[in-house]
Parts: C-alpha cells; sequence; structure tokens
C-alpha cells in the first residue's frame, strides 16, 4: 500500500503533528529566549505524573485506563492540572530569585519522573504499566481523535492569547524591569505564559510523546535565531521549520519503517546544524 | 529647585526591603519638572531602592510617598546594569517602541503615529538612521542611547537612570549625560540619575542625595554645596579631594596620582 493510498491511517496523525509542531514551534521562540528549554522537558514529566495519578486513582474507583472517565477523573485533565499546578510553582519560585531557574527544573523534572515510577510500580496499576507508559508520553503514530481536537484547542487558546499580549510577553521577556515600571503587569503576563506552556505541553506529550515535544520547543527556534536577526522571521522560521520537521519526518518514518518520533527530532536537528553552519560561514566571511 | 511643578515627593521616608532592616534614616526629597538630581553613595547603601520607592515601584517601610493623585507619572526608567540581551532579535525601532507599553495599555499594538514618535526619540538622541539596525549591533554606548530614547517614548515627565554610564568609557558617559541634561533643559524634564562617577553628579546635577550607611545619613541639596573634599571622603570612607577649576569638578581619590575623572 502506497503512502497515499494508506491515508486514511495518517491523516489525523500527522494533522496532529503538524498542529503541535506549529504550535510549540511558536512558543519556542519564547522558551528559547527566556532560557526556559528544560522547563518544557520538566512539565512534560510533571503531565505525565498527572496521567499516572489519574489511572492510580482510577483503579480506587475500579476503572480501567482503557474504560471511559469521568472528566474530573480522565488522564487529560489530571495531565492539565499537573503541568498548570508545575509551571506556576516555577515561574514563582524563579521569581523569588533565591534558587536559580535551572536547579528548580531540575528538581521538578527529577521528582516527577521518580514518582511517575513509583507510581506506575503500584500493584494496583502494574498489570496496565506498559499501556499506561504509551498513553503518558505518547505515540506520534497513533493520535486518538479526542486528542486531535485537544491540540486544536490548545492552538486556538495559544493563537488568541498571543494575538492579544504578543507585546506583553516580548516586553516582560526581554526586560521585566522597565516593563514593570513601564505599568506592564509582569507577574500576570509571566503566569499566563507559563499556563500557555503548560497546557500545550501537557496536550501535545500525551498526543506525541516527550521528546518530540521537547525537540519542537526548542530546536526550530533555535535554528531561526541562527538564520534571521529580525523578529517577525524569526517567529515565522520557527514555526515554519517544526511544522516541516514534523510533515517530512511523519512522511520519512511512514516510507522508511523509522520511529515516527525520532525522525521528526532528528530532522529538526538538522535544521539547526544547517542554521549553525550558515551562521559560522557568516562569521568568517 | 529649578522646576516649578512638582512631580513626586519623598516626605520622612524610610526606604528598605519588605521585612527588611530600614537602609536609611527618614529621608525627604522632592523632584519638580527640569531637576537634575544625582544620587551617590557606595554599593549597598540603597541608591536604586530609593528611586524605586520615589517612582512608587517599592513600598517605604514608613513615610509618605507623593505621587501625582489624578493621573499616572509617566516615568522613563533605563535599568542598572542593563545587559542586552543578545539572542533577541529586535531592532532599535522595536525596542524603542517598548516605551509606548504603558500608553497604549493591554492588548492595543503600536501604530503609525506611535511609529513616528518613536522615530522622533531616535532623532533627538542622534540613532534614527539605525532604527532598522538589530539592537545587538550597537555598541554599549549608542544601546544605553536608544534606552533613553525608548524613554523618551513614554512622554516621561521624569527620566530615572539607574547607573546608565557603569559600562561605558569616559567619552560615552559625558556624551550620554550632556545629551539627557540637554534634553531635560529643552522638555523640561526631571531626570533622577544614580551614579558611582562624583564628576558625573558634579557636572550634570543640580541637587544630589548623598546616602551614607556608614553615618546612617542622608543628605540632599545642591551639588555645588554637597559635592566637596569632606562630603566625598565621608560619604566613600577615603580621602577623596574635590577641586573646581575653571567650571570643571577635578576628583582625586587616595592612591591615584592623577585626577580620577574630569567634569
Amino acid at each position: 500500500m502506497s503512502f497515499w493510498d494508506a491515508r486514511f491511517l495518517w491523516q489525523e496523525p500527522l494533522l496532529a503533528a503538524v498542529i503541535a509542531a506549529a504550535v510549540l514551534g511558536y512558543l519556542g521562540f519564547f522558551v528559547v529566549l527566556r532560557r526556559i528549554a528544560f522547563m518544557s522537558a520538566a512539565l512534560s514529566q510533571v503531565s505525565g505524573l498527572g496521567v499516572a495519578v489519574a489511572f492510580f486513582a482510577g483503579s480506587f474507583l475500579g476503572i480501567s485506563p482503557h474504560d471511559p472517565t469521568p472528566w474530573w477523573l480522565a488522564p487529560t485533565t489530571f495531565a492539565l492540572f499537573f503541568a498548570s499546578a508545575g509551571a506556576m510553582l516555577m515561574a514563582l519560585v524563579v521569581r523569588s530569585k533565591r534558587v536559580s531557574s535551572e536547579a528548580v527544573v531540575a528538581l521538578s523534572y527529577l521528582a516527577a519522573a521518580a514518582f511517575v515510577m513509583v507510581v506506575l510500580a503500584s500493584p494496583r496499576i502494574a498489570q496496565e504499566a506498559h499501556e499506561v507508559g504509551d498513553l503518558l508520553f505518547g505515540n506520534a503514530v497513533v493520535v486518538k481523535r479526542g486528542e486531535l481536537v485537544q491540540l486544536l484547542a490548545a492552538g486556538v487558546i495559544t493563537l488568541v492569547l498571543h494575538a492579544l499580549f504578543f507585546k506583553e510577553f516580548l516586553f516582560c521577556s526581554f526586560d521585566p524591569e522597565t516593563a514593570k515600571v513601564f505599568g506592564v503587569p509582569v507577574p500576570v503576563m509571566d503566569v499566563l505564559l507559563h499556563l500557555n506552556l503548560a497546557v500545550c505541553v501537557a496536550i501535545a506529550t500525551k498526543a506525541l510523546g516527550a521528546l518530540p515535544v521537547f525537540a519542537f520547543l526548542v530546536l526550530p527556534a533555535g535554528a531561526a535565531l541562527l538564520f534571521s536577526e529580525r523578529l517577525k522571521p524569526v517567529v515565522a522560521l520557527s514555526v515554519g521549520l517544526s511544522v516541516v520537521a514534523a510533515a517530512l519526518g511523519y512522511y520519512l518514518s511512514w516510507t522508511l519503517s523509522l520511529p515516527t518520533g525520532s525522525v521528526m527530532v532528528a530532522l529538526a536537528a538538522c535544521f539547526w546544524a544547517v542554521a549553525g553552519i550558515k551562521r559560522f560561514v557568516e562569521l568568517r566571511r | 529647585m529649578s522646576g516649578s511643578v512638582p512631580l513626586c515627593a519623598l516626605e520622612q521616608v524610610v526606604i528598605g526591603h519588605r521585612r527588611g532592616r530600614p537602609l536609611t534614616p527618614a529621608v525627604s526629597l522632592e523632584v519638580r519638572q527640569g531637576d537634575i538630581v544625582g544620587v551617590l553613595g557606595p554599593n549597598g547603601s540603597g541608591k536604586t531602592t530609593l528611586v524605586k520607592t520615589l517612582i512608587g515601584q517599592l513600598a517605604p517601610l514608613s513615610g509618605t510617598v507623593r505621587l501625582p493623585v489624578e493621573r499616572t507619572l509617566r516615568v522613563g526608567y533605563v535599568a542598572q546594569g542593563h545587559r542586552p540581551d543578545f539572542a533577541y532579535p529586535l531592532s532599535v525601532l522595536e525596542v524603542t517602541l517598548m516605551g509606548r507599553a504603558q500608553a497604549l495599555g493591554l492588548v492595543k499594538r503600536p501604530g503609525k503615529a506611535d511609529r513616528a514618535l518613536a522615530l522622533a526619540q531616535l532623532e533627538s538622541v542622534g540613532l534614527a538612521a539605525r532604527a532598522d539596525a538589530p539592537f545587538r549591533s550597537l555598541s554599549g554606548g549608542q544601546q544605553q542611547r536608544v534606552l533613553v530614547a525608548r524613554a523618551l517614548t513614554a512622554e516621561a515627565e521624569l527620566l530615572v537612570l539607574d547607573e546608565p554610564t557603569s559600562e561605558m568609557d569616559p567619552a560615552a558617559e559625558h556624551a550620554l549625560l550632556s545629551l539627557v541634561s540637554g534634553l531635560s533643559a529643552s522638555r523640561n524634564l526631571a531626570v533622577v540619575f544614580v551614579t558611582h562617577e562624583i564628576s558625573a553628579a558634579a557636572g550634570f546635577a543640580t541637587r544630589v542625595v548623598l546616602m551614607d550607611p556608614a553615618a546612617k545619613a542622608v543628605d540632599v541639596g545642591p551639588s555645588s554645596e554637597l559635592i566637596n573634599s569632606e562630603h566625598m571622603t565621608r560619604l566613600y570612607g577615603r580621602p577623596v579631594e574635590v577641586r573646581r577649576e575653571s567650571g570643571r569638578t577635578l576628583v582625586w581619590v587616595s592612591g591615584r596620582d592623577e585626577p580620577g575623572a574630569t567634569a
């Protein structure tokens, strides 16, 4: 069966990957410039912990991971709640300036990763641990319709939020001290941006997996910043490169029978390498 | 006092950080249109805390901060040790336009009139021709001038510069302070600047605030009266000689053979 003939199989996963890549590629502009790249990795782990806890809680009510669950016990609800709470905590602790941001991120990552293992080792959900692991960190090959809708919603929320507050997000990121004097509500904007990031990471991680999400947030924006020195081209390139890595990565993984998420990440890394070479040549002139 | 309209004032204000010890005894200071106030003192004496309290960014431990009640005081601010983040792909004009944040409020984006205003302010600091250049491509002195233009784009009535020349060579420092002094005169703009350069305060400030943590004293007065050998020696805890010759201020700090600075 050719790639095109099998489109009924890949349409939705590909669309999900492209939407996630566009949203994460855009948010990556702020993630890279604010130097919070590893916060996204930590948020993936924290949202994964939320999913694990949802299953663990469900086991007490006799609900299997495969059964329909009420919304308040749904893995997505828990993932969103945990990721949002984690993002808020990280933002607040980092603002306190008593602990370095990288230490806070490392703590969140390690604690979440450890607790996920502890929860999954529980005899209550041990038998489903493998499936739970797949749900925890996604699988870019198979994406459910519900996850596609959630990704679309996350995309729309991001679009609206940044259409309204891009000016403020940029000022708060570049020069928060002056932004505050100029009347910009810096803490509110910081929390909004972190929550936006948390929601997108939580939803995208569940749909695609932690590795592609981390890669889309860091690699395209990093490459774009090497390709251009202008604001609009950098944002456009960050989104564009991310989408190309997702779409082309999906196609190549299908035709070459390679792991989907990994091919996407490898492509995104190649863009950075090309951008790095371009920059190096420019500096040598 | 050179100006006529008071903009903000501290009345018997004790400054310090929340739950922290007071940094100074009670201080009173009024800033009026056209004033140029220099704030001098050793490291850790509370200079930045004082200016942030003056513009309402920090709450005083006690006393009263007077700000206009019928409107928001438009403050232009250049932060201490502002090292531009070279990763940001921003043009000079885009940085300058950030000064419109307060006037535009949330959500609204800068329009043609805002761009025209920002360009006019870049013109006033001599950088209109570099409006489209990447901000990171400018020299340190030029970047500080852009930040002054950004503060002016806020249509500031009060310009606060926190150690604006700390990373500049003497020529760039003199050029920046001359520019600010000229803008103050032409626009009746009040300026408060924090500095470690005695000569800069003597040359450009009409009044100075001396923050002396060792003596637990804050002196406020005309720079011509307070910037002298006695006050500076007490302030910095080492022999400092200040001499005024032909309109310039010469400063010798103990341990140096040559004048430490001139203005």
